[in-house]
């Protein structure tokens, strides 16, 4: 090989990431994105010759945990250079700077690469208490957003809390919190990576689309790219033939969960989910959730904290009888209720018959007027 | 006690029409036509079918054993349900566009109650199941009450319709499946389309149990044949009782 001809091969290079194995990264990419394996040359054409976008990643209210899903790879892989390569400005859990070097650099971004940079959010934003709940620098988190947002090229909301509100969102949301397109209405461009925490490969795959096409993904109604977020994690699920066939875990621990039987009745929410999970799986592609014996909770769906709960039942409880009771228990029980009360009033009905015609089960007297009986 | 007559010049008499008035003898007349009755039925058994596989998707209770390639029983129920709610849904529909297009007694003003005497009705037909009166009052199609319950049914079917052509849209591998999936969002995602799905099914089920014993209990208390008009059309009514209506 010649020497590097541009920042990304050097910086390949120095963090001993082949070329094998970065133009291996660029097919799976294509791939990822849904495009045939011949993309992967336009993909790593883009990725070395391309101008790097500014990106600034900002965290309200989180737990930071996107930023650990997104740095902790097992190796420096190619797919880290490539974020790394993007000119991250601003990020505060991995910049050198502190105090007001860092926000001077939040502001230098915001006011001279106005409409040109991508920011990404982490973490909801709280409107309670005029915003009180999560102040940066002396300003609060819904300020920050609306100056930084409104000014950005394109905003990347990571996590569902930012997207949807999240954890802090849930009943009874005490801090007011909201996702980032809630809070910040008016934003031109939104992609929405939700689940928590967001799976990097997603956040990769999109800013390498991104910067191969110059536009970004297909989105669902939710904003979510249609290549992640497209198909129902059930549909895509690897235990998906024992759902089919009926073969479902009723304990844990049971004989069928030793034998990796569908989680249906454990509560998984695979089949109201929507991610790429069982493609992509997390870590490196070394394991997900259904994979380890767990269902899926449905972390990338909104309000989940609120609308999956309980995880290990199938729907939620019914109105007045419990978050954890069975609405089709209560459902039952109506039903027989119901049935009960029409039997009973049918005895009743035939009781006072009985009586009123002396006991002969016959039509009533016509000549008896409106006092006679009714049968 | 007299048969009551319509007086000369069509205006309609303030007649108090009793089960007694019979005096008169019966006639035979024809109430529901052949698309109510079998749109009846259909989404009689519609239902049924649907609620025993939906019961089985919502909570699977057989779990058959052997090798996972040699069973199919959720796929099985799952296209049953999907089959016959096509079935339900287009009878739904017919039944609904029966409403303006339909015999007399098959049309919205049967479910509406519209008219004053048919609003009033509606208080006299619940004074008879709560024993206030002994007296249903009589009607020759849908009693008001009834009608009126009926639309709630209707609004059940489509809030099953909607609900399970958004869950549908889900797995769907079909373009004209596959966008219904704008349903999910204004239902509140799929998860609680699915919420909405099994409360529906559980109020259409307390209104089957409510049906048949009203069905038996009424058709007991008029003396009409109202069970046996559901399958030949017939009512068997008081001579002139169906000027009421006309």
């Amino acid at each position: 090989m010649d020497g590097p001809t541009s920042d990304l091969c050097r910086e390949l290079e120095a963090r001993g990431v082949s070329r094998r194995e970065f133009l291996g990264f660029c097919s799976a990419m294509a791939v990822m994105i849904g495009l045939p394996k011949s993309a992967a040359a336009a993909i790593a054409d883009a990725l070395e010759n391309k101008p790097k976008p500014t990106l600034v990643w900002l965290e309200f209210q989180d737990c930071a945990g996107n930023t650990e899903s997104f740095l902790r790879s097992s190796k420096p892989s190619a797919a880290e250079v490539v974020l790394d390569l993007l000119s991250i400005d601003y990020h505060e859990t991995i910049m050198a700077a502190a105090g007001h070097r860092a926000e001077e650099a939040l502001e230098s971004v915001v006011k001279n690469k106005q409409g040109q940079y991508i920011a990404v959010v982490e973490g909801s934003i709280p409107t309670g208490a005029n915003g009180a709940y999560c102040t940066i620098g002396g300003k609060s988190a819904l300020q920050i957003a609306n100056e930084v947002c409104s000014n950005a090229a394109a905003v990347i909301a990571v996590g569902t809390c930012a997207t949807f509100g999240g954890l802090p969102a849930a009943s009874p949301n005490p801090t007011g919190a909201l996702g980032v397109a809630d809070a910040v209405p008016g934003i031109k461009t939104q992609i929405n990576l939700s689940a928590c925490p967001v799976n990097a490969e997603n956040l990769t795959a999109t800013v390498v689309y991104f910067l191969t096409y110059g536009r970004w993904p297909a989105t669902d109604a939710l904003n979510r790219p249609l290549f992640a977020y497209g198909k129902s994690i059930h549909d895509n699920c690897e235990r998906r033939a024992h759902y089919d066939s009926g073969q479902y875990v009723e304990q844990w621990g049971d004989e069928a969960h030793r034998q990796g039987h569908c989680l249906y009745k454990m509560g998984c929410k695979g089949p109201v989910s929507f991610q790429n999970c069982p493609n992509v799986g997390w870590n490196d592609n070394t394991s997900w959730p259904i994979a380890c014996g767990h269902g899926c909770i449905g972390c990338a769906e909104p309000d989940f904290w609120d609308k999956m709960t309980p995880f290990y039942a199938h729907l939620p409880g019914f109105p007045g009888f419990g978050k954890a009771s069975n609405i089709d228990k209560v459902g039952f029980w109506g039903t027989v209720g119901v049935a009960a009360a029409f039997g009973t009033h049918t005895l009743i009905h035939l009781g006072k018959k009985l009586v009123g015609s002396g006991g002969e089960d016959k039509p009533a007297d016509p000549t008896k007027g409106s006092e006679g009986g009714d049968a | 006690m007299t048969p009551p007559t319509t007086t000369a010049g069509g205006a309609r008499p303030e007649v108090s029409y009793r089960a007694k008035d019979e005096t008169g003898g019966l006639e035979r007349v024809y109430v529901w036509d052949a698309v109510v009755r079998l749109t009846h039925w259909i989404i009689m058994l519609a239902i049924l079918i649907q609620a025993v596989t939906g019961i089985y998707i919502g909570r699977p209770f057989f779990i058959p054993a052997g090798a996972e390639d040699q069973q199919f029983v959720m796929g099985t129920m799952k296209v049953v349900h999907s089959y016959t709610a096509i079935v339900f849904t287009l009878a739904v529909l017919v039944r609904v566009g029966w409403m303006f297009v339909g015999s007399y007694y098959a049309r919205w003003h049967q479910f509406v109650p519209a008219s004053a005497r048919r609003r009033r009705d509606v208080w006299s037909m619940l004074k008879f199941y709560t024993f206030l009166s002994r007296e249903p009052p009589l009607n020759v199609g849908h009693n008001p009450l009834a009608g009126l319950t009926y639309l709630l049914v209707f609004a059940l079917y489509f809030t099953m319709i909607v609900t399970g052509l958004a869950l549908y849209s889900v797995g769907a591998g079909v373009s004209y499946m596959k966008m219904w999936d704008f349903l999910l969002p204004i239902l509140g995602g799929a998860q609680t389309a699915r919420w909405i799905h099994h409360i529906a099914m559980w109020l259409l089920l307390g209104f089957f149990a409510h049906h048949i014993w009203s069905a038996i209990l009424v058709s007991r208390s008029e003396g009409h044949g109202l069970i046996d008009s559901m399958f030949s059309g017939y009512k068997f009514l008081p001579r002139s009782w169906r000027k009421r209506d006309e």
